[in-house]
C-alpha cells in the first residue's frame, strides 16, 4: 500500500503569553532572510517566556485506504495533528508529507455564512476545499441530499439549525473529492440518525481507497472505523497499532486512572436515617487482597462494616453494581440466601461476594443501603460508592465494553449451519 | 486513478478554483456589507461624492485653492474614488485575516485571498462611484481625449499598490494587533498628503517628498488623462511606478514568509 501520510519527527511549539514586540519580528525576519532559524516561534531569544511543546518529536505513517483513529486526553496534541497535516499549521522541527487532496473537518461549515443562502455557501466551503465551480455544480444535488436540506437550499444559513449547519458542512466536505479526511469529533452535533450516516459515508470513503483520520472519545466508533489507533499522549505518541488492542488499552488506563482519583469517603449522595449506618466499605479480590480492579471473571467481595445506634429489628443490607450511563447491573440483597441475626445493635459487618465478576471491563460503582425488613424505611443509602474497574487482558469480546456492546459476560456458543444442515 | 505523490507542499489549487473562490469571497463581502442596507451600493457613491462637496466648499470657496483651470468638484472627485478605494480597500483588509479567523485556523487555502477579496469587493465600489464621474462629465461638458485611454493603466497601478499595502498590512496585524489603529490614523494624514484636494503643481517646493508617495503618480497620472485630457507627466509616473513595484514583492514576500504562522498567533 503507498503512504497517504507521513509524519518525521515532527515538532510544534506554541508560543504563549506575551506578544511579541516589533523587535523580535524584525530580528526573525532578518533571521529568516540570511536562511537560519525559520522558526519564528523559538525560544532561542531568550525573552520569550513560555513556550508549549503541542507535539513533540512524533513519527508515524498512515497507508492509502487506511482508517487511522486519534485518542487521547484533551490537550494531548490531537487536532494539533490534524492542523499539520491540513498545513493550517506548519511544522517547528521536522517533516509532514501528504499524498492527495487534504479535506479536514476540524469545525464543520467553518467556511460557511450566515447571511448567503445555502446553495451559495456550498459554493463558497467547497471553494475553501479547492473544487472549481463545474465540480461543484456536478455534485451539488448529491451534497444537498446528503444534507437533507432540499426545502431549505435557498435560505439565508442564519435561519438553519445548528445540526442542519452541522450536516451541510459534513456533505460539503466528504463531496470535496477528498484522498485524505480528517475528522475532529465534528459528529457529535448532529442527531443519531446523521451521525450514523456520516459514520457509513467515511466508512465508504476507506472502502474506496480514501484514507480517513478519526478523532474521537467514543472508542465504539473509533473501533468501527478504524483498523489502527493512534494514541497520543502529551505531545508524543503513545501507541500506535490495532484499533481493538489499543483502545482496550486505553480504556484500562482511563478506568484505573478515574480509581486513583476517587474520594475514599463514603460523605456524597448519602442518604438515610441514620440508624443503621455503613461506616467502610472496602472491596477485596479472591486472595483476599484489597484491590480496585479486576479482571473479567475474577471474584470481587464487598465488605461494609456498620454500626446501629440502637437495636434494630431485621435490617436488609443491599448493595448493587451500577454502571454510571446506564444504571444498575446487579442488586443482592442481604434478605436472600442469607442467614442473618434479628436483631442488630452496635457494630457489625456485611460481605457480598460475587464469585466470577460476570462484567466487562469498564468503571463500575457500588451503591449500598439498608432498609428495613419491608425496604421501606430507609436507614442509609450510599449512592456513589467505591469505585471499581474490570480490566480487560487482551482482546475478544471481553475487551471492552460501552452501551452498544453490552457490560455483562455471558458464556455463550454459537453455532453456523449451511443448507444442507437444514434438511435432516 | 491517478499516482498521488508525498509531498510537503500543501495541495496547490487550481487557477481555476482559486480565482473561483476569490471570486465568491469577493461576493461574500460585497452582500455581506450591503445585503440589510437600504440604500445598497449607494453607499459607495455617497462617500466620494459627499467628501467632494465638503472639498470643494472647504477648498475651492473657502481656501481658493487651484485646480489647473478643470471645474474643482470633478478634479477632486477623479482623485477621491481612487483615494477611498485604496483607503477602504486597505483599512478592511488589514482586519480581513483576524476577521476570517475562523477560516483561516480551520481549513488550509492560499492565505492572501482574504485580503485579495477585500480589495475586490471595494473594485466594486471603485465600479459605481466611477458611472458617477461619468456623468460629472457630461455635466462639466467635459470630452475624453486620445489620453484617456490610459486610465486602465492607472487603474491597475493602484490595484497593485492597493495590494501590496494591503497585504502587508494583513499579515502584520495578525502578529500585531496595532497595526489596524495605526493604519487609521496614517490613512487620515496620508489623505492630505497626497494630491487628492489640490493639484502637485501647488506644493512645487515639495516635489521630491512627494514623489515618494506612491499614490503621487497614480493621482496625477489618473487626473492628467482623465480630467484634463492631456499626457501625464512622466517621470512622476515612473517613479511612482517603480515604488509600486518593489512595495508589492516586498509585501508578497513578507506575506508568504509569514502565512505559515497566522493559524498559530491570530
Amino acid at each position: 500500500m503507498p503512504t497517504a501520510i507521513q509524519l518525521e519527527h515532527v515538532t510544534k511549539r506554541y508560543r504563549t503569553g506575551r506578544a511579541r514586540t516589533v523587535v523580535d519580528l524584525v530580528a526573525s525576519s532578518v533571521d529568516s532572510l540570511r536562511g537560519r532559524n525559520q522558526d519564528v516561534h523559538s525560544a532561542t531569544r531568550g525573552k520569550i517566556s513560555s513556550i508549549i511543546k503541542a507535539l513533540n518529536d512524533v513519527s508515524f505513517t498512515v497507508p492509502e485506504g487506511a482508517g487511522l483513529g486519534i485518542i487521547g486526553r484533551n490537550g494531548a496534541g490531537k487536532t494539533t495533528l490534524l492542523k499539520l497535516i491540513s498545513r493550517v499549521t506548519w511544522p517547528t522541527a521536522g517533516k509532514v508529507r501528504v499524498a492527495g487532496h487534504v479535506v479536514s473537518l476540524i469545525e464543520l461549515g467553518a467556511g460557511f455564512h450566515p447571511e448567503l443562502t445555502g446553495r451559495d455557501n456550498v459554493y463558497l466551503g467547497a471553494g475553501l476545499f479547492g473544487l472549481t465551480r463545474k465540480e461543484i455544480d456536478r455534485r451539488f444535488d448529491e451534497i444537498v441530499h446528503f444534507a437533507g436540506v432540499e426545502r431549505l437550499i435557498d435560505t439565508p444559513m442564519k435561519r438553519y439549525s445548528s445540526g442542519l449547519y452541522a450536516r451541510l458542512g459534513f456533505a460539503v466536505a466528504i463531496h470535496s473529492r477528498p484522498d485524505i479526511v480528517l475528522v475532529d469529533e465534528v459528529l457529535s452535533v448532529g442527531d443519531a440518525a446523521f451521525r450514523r450516516r456520516a459514520l457509513e459515508a467515511l466508512r465508504q470513503l476507506i472502502t474506496d481507497g480514501k484514507t480517513v483520520l478519526f478523532i474521537s472519545h467514543d472508542m465504539w466508533n473509533v473501533r468501527r472505523l478504524c483498523s489502527q489507533i493512534l494514541w497520543m499522549e502529551e505531545g508524543a505518541v503513545r501507541a500506535h497499532g490495532p484499533a481493538g488492542e489499543i483502545a482496550e488499552r486505553y480504556m484500562n488506563e482511563v478506568n484505573l486512572q478515574a480509581l486513583a482519583n476517587q474520594e475514599t469517603a463514603l460523605q456524597s449522595h448519602r442518604g438515610g436515617t441514620g440508624e443503621v449506618r455503613f461506616e467502610t466499605v472496602e472491596l477485596f479480590n479472591g486472595a483476599g487482597a484489597a484491590a480496585a480492579a479486576f479482571e473479567p471473571a475474577e471474584t470481587l467481595v464487598v465488605r461494609g462494616a456498620y454500626t446501629a445506634t440502637h437495636a434494630v429489628e431485621r435490617p436488609v443490607f443491599q448493595v448493587a453494581i451500577v454502571d454510571v450511563d446506564t444504571g444498575v447491573i446487579v442488586t443482592t440483597a442481604s434478605s436472600v440466601g442469607a442467614e442473618m441475626p434479628a436483631i442488630v445493635n452496635g457494630a457489625g459487618s456485611i460481605e457480598v461476594r460475587f464469585a466470577h465478576l460476570p462484567l466487562r471491563p469498564r468503571q463500575y460503582v457500588l451503591r449500598l443501603s439498608i432498609t428495613d425488613a419491608h425496604q421501606l424505611a430507609l436507614y442509609d443509602q450510599v449512592l456513589a460508592g467505591p469505585r471499581f474497574a474490570v480490566i480487560g487482558k487482551g482482546g475478544g469480546v471481553d475487551s471492552l465494553a460501552d452501551e452498544q456492546d453490552g457490560l455483562v459476560s455471558v458464556p455463550f456458543e454459537v453455532r453456523h449451519r449451511g443448507l444442507e444442515g437444514l434438511g435432516s | 486513478m491517478t499516482k498521488r505523490q508525498l509531498s510537503d507542499k500543501p495541495d496547490r489549487m487550481s487557477v481555476s478554483a482559486y480565482l473561483e473562490l476569490l471570486m465568491n469571497l469577493t461576493r461574500r463581502e460585497v452582500m455581506g456589507r450591503y445585503s440589510q442596507s437600504l440604500f445598497g451600493a449607494g453607499w459607495a457613491i455617497a462617500q466620494p461624492l459627499a467628501t467632494m462637496a465638503v472639498f470643494t466648499l472647504v477648498f475651492a470657496r473657502l481656501g481658493q485653492m487651484p485646480s489647473d483651470g478643470a471645474p474643482y468638484p470633478m478634479f477632486a472627485y477623479a482623485a477621491l474614488v481612487p483615494w477611498f478605494f485604496f483607503s477602504n480597500s486597505v483599512t478592511s483588509g488589514t482586519l480581513s485575516l483576524v476577521t476570517y479567523r475562523n477560516i483561516v485556523t480551520k481549513t488550509y487555502f492560499p492565505r492572501e485571498i482574504v485580503p485579495l477579496a477585500q480589495v475586490g469587493s471595494r473594485l466594486v465600489d471603485l465600479g459605481a462611484a466611477s458611472s458617477l464621474y461619468v456623468l460629472l462629465m457630461v455635466y462639466y461638458g467635459v470630452a475624453p481625449t486620445v489620453w484617456t485611454a490610459l486610465v486602465p493603466v492607472f487603474l491597475a497601478l493602484l490595484l497593485l499598490f492597493t495590494l501590496g499595502v494591503t497585504l502587508a498590512t494583513s499579515a502584520l496585524n495578525v502578529f500585531y494587533r496595532d497595526v489596524s489603529p495605526v493604519v487609521q490614523i496614517g490613512l487620515q494624514l496620508w489623505l492630505y498628503l497626497t494630491p487628492v484636494a489640490y493639484p502637485l503643481s501647488a506644493v512645487e517646493g515639495y516635489r521630491p517628498f512627494f514623489l515618494l508617495n506612491p499614490l503621487t503618480g497614480v493621482v496625477e497620472g489618473l487626473r492628467a488623462v482623465l480630467v484634463f485630457g492631456r499626457e501625464p507627466e512622466w517621470p512622476v509616473v515612473g517613479v511612482s511606478a517603480a515604488l509600486i513595484a518593489v512595495i508589492f514583492v516586498a509585501a508578497l514576500t513578507l506575506f508568504k514568509k509569514t502565512e505559515k504562522y497566522f493559524a498559530d498567533v491570530i
